[in-house]
């Protein structure tokens, strides 16, 4: 299970995403791949992304069952609890 | 209106999550840490066993509460995870539970057959018949210190001994102080465990006297395919955060072995020696005038 998340992405990305994923609701994004195309997909929003911000999740064999990774500016950050990943979300300025 | 809380089973959270330094409190009735400078961070305490506060951290009144509703064990711990105090009451619900380990630990007979079926299980296979308590723990105390041994050579570590004072942290070798902060994230997990099914800590076979008897006799059928390993491998490292590293090597260890999914049928599994069954309530009791509500956690959870 493979699910990104883009805010304010350019149209361009957008429509690539749409290539491999299902577009279930306004910049969510949804499919099933191995590594491999998981890291080609990272890759392409990476390169299209622009200003919008991103988030990519999958499940994994650690204890939370899933990983993620972020790009670009975001007020939530993930945050390290002793190899846990929780999410800090920032105040305002 | 949203449905009520109810604690989810064990076997599908996180053991081990440990906080330091913020203010734990709810908001939108989430669990949340919050910092000096105002960043929030959500703690999904739901899918944690046990939650392991450190120094610096502060818990609310409210934040207390929906720990206990949704039945995360909170454990206020010190330096390295050594425990401080402990509180929080996620189990225990069950009197018929209680009833049947406090049965189970008086009678002399069946204490015996659960203290054998546990060194049984620490051997990993059938003991010699007729070797009474006393032999079994003279023969547990020497296979012990032979795996110390044995796996300290292993990690090419100086090893002389258990050694290590518990009010005291920093005294002991490196070797020594790593087992310690292992074996503190096996207890909590493990007393989790043992609320949530909810049996009393406090009542051990093998271990007896202490407020967590029974937490140490489950976590020592455990610890060597779990925590101890984990603490050699760690301390042969040398490395800088030596207790970090064995908070995160820890919760793999428990994760491969799949200590959270084994470790209330083993309890069952290991009262059961008995050979008694849970008691039935004395016909004359009162039933529960509010009808009892079926939960999705463990059996012990209240709801």
């Amino acid at each position: 299970m493979l699910v990104i998340v883009t805010e304010n992405a350019p149209p361009g990305l957008r429509g690539r995403l749409a290539v491999w994923m299902l577009e279930i609701r306004a910049g969510v994004y949804v499919g099933d791949f191995s590594v491999k195309v998981r890291e080609m997909v990272w890759e392409n929003v990476k390169k299209g992304l622009g200003e919008g911000n991103a988030v990519m999740v999958w499940r994994a064999q650690n204890e939370a069952g899933y990983d993620f990774v972020t790009l670009g500016d975001n007020r939530r950050v993930p945050v390290d609890m002793d190899g846990i990943k929780l999410v800090s979300f920032l105040p305002n300025g | 209106m949203l449905p009520k809380l109810k604690p989810i089973a064990i076997k599908e959270r996180i053991s081990l999550l440990f906080l330091e330094k913020g203010e734990l409190d709810v908001l939108d009735g989430a669990f949340v840490l919050v910092d000096k400078n105002g960043v929030r961070t959500h703690i999904p305490i739901g899918s944690v066993a046990c939650l392991m506060l450190e120094p610096g951290s502060r818990v609310s009144h409210a934040a207390a509460a929906l720990a206990a509703r949704v039945g995360c064990l909170l454990i206020w711990v010190g330096e390295a995870g050594v425990r401080l105090y402990s509180a929080g009451q996620p189990g225990g619900a069950r009197s018929d539970r209680l009833l049947y380990q406090a049965k189970l630990a008086l009678d002399e007979g069946l204490r015996l057959k659960v203290v054998r079926r546990m060194y049984e299980f620490r051997f990993d296979d059938d003991i010699p018949p007729g070797s009474n308590v006393e032999q079994l723990r003279g023969m547990e105390g020497a296979r012990v210190k032979k795996m110390y041994e044995l796996m300290a050579k292993r990690y090419g570590i100086e090893w002389k001994g258990r050694r290590y004072d518990s009010r005291e942290w920093g005294s002991g070798d490196i070797a020594n102080r790593c087992l310690s902060s292992a074996t503190a994230c096996l207890y909590g997990v493990t007393e989790a465990g043992v609320l949530a099914a909810g049996y009393a800590p406090a009542i051990g076979f093998v271990h007896t006297g202490k407020p967590l008897s029974f937490v140490y006799d489950i976590a020592d059928l455990f610890k060597f395919e779990t925590v101890v390993p984990v603490a050699f491998s760690i301390a042969a490292q040398h490395p800088k955060d030596p207790e970090g590293m064995v908070r995160r090597a820890c919760r793999d260890a428990f994760r491969e072995t799949k200590l959270l999914k084994n470790i209330i049928p083993t309890i069952e599994e290991i009262l059961a020696a008995g050979g008694i069954s849970l008691p039935k309530a004395a016909p004359d009791a009162l039933q529960p005038a509010i009808p009892e509500e079926r939960g999705i956690g463990d059996a012990g959870h209240r709801n």
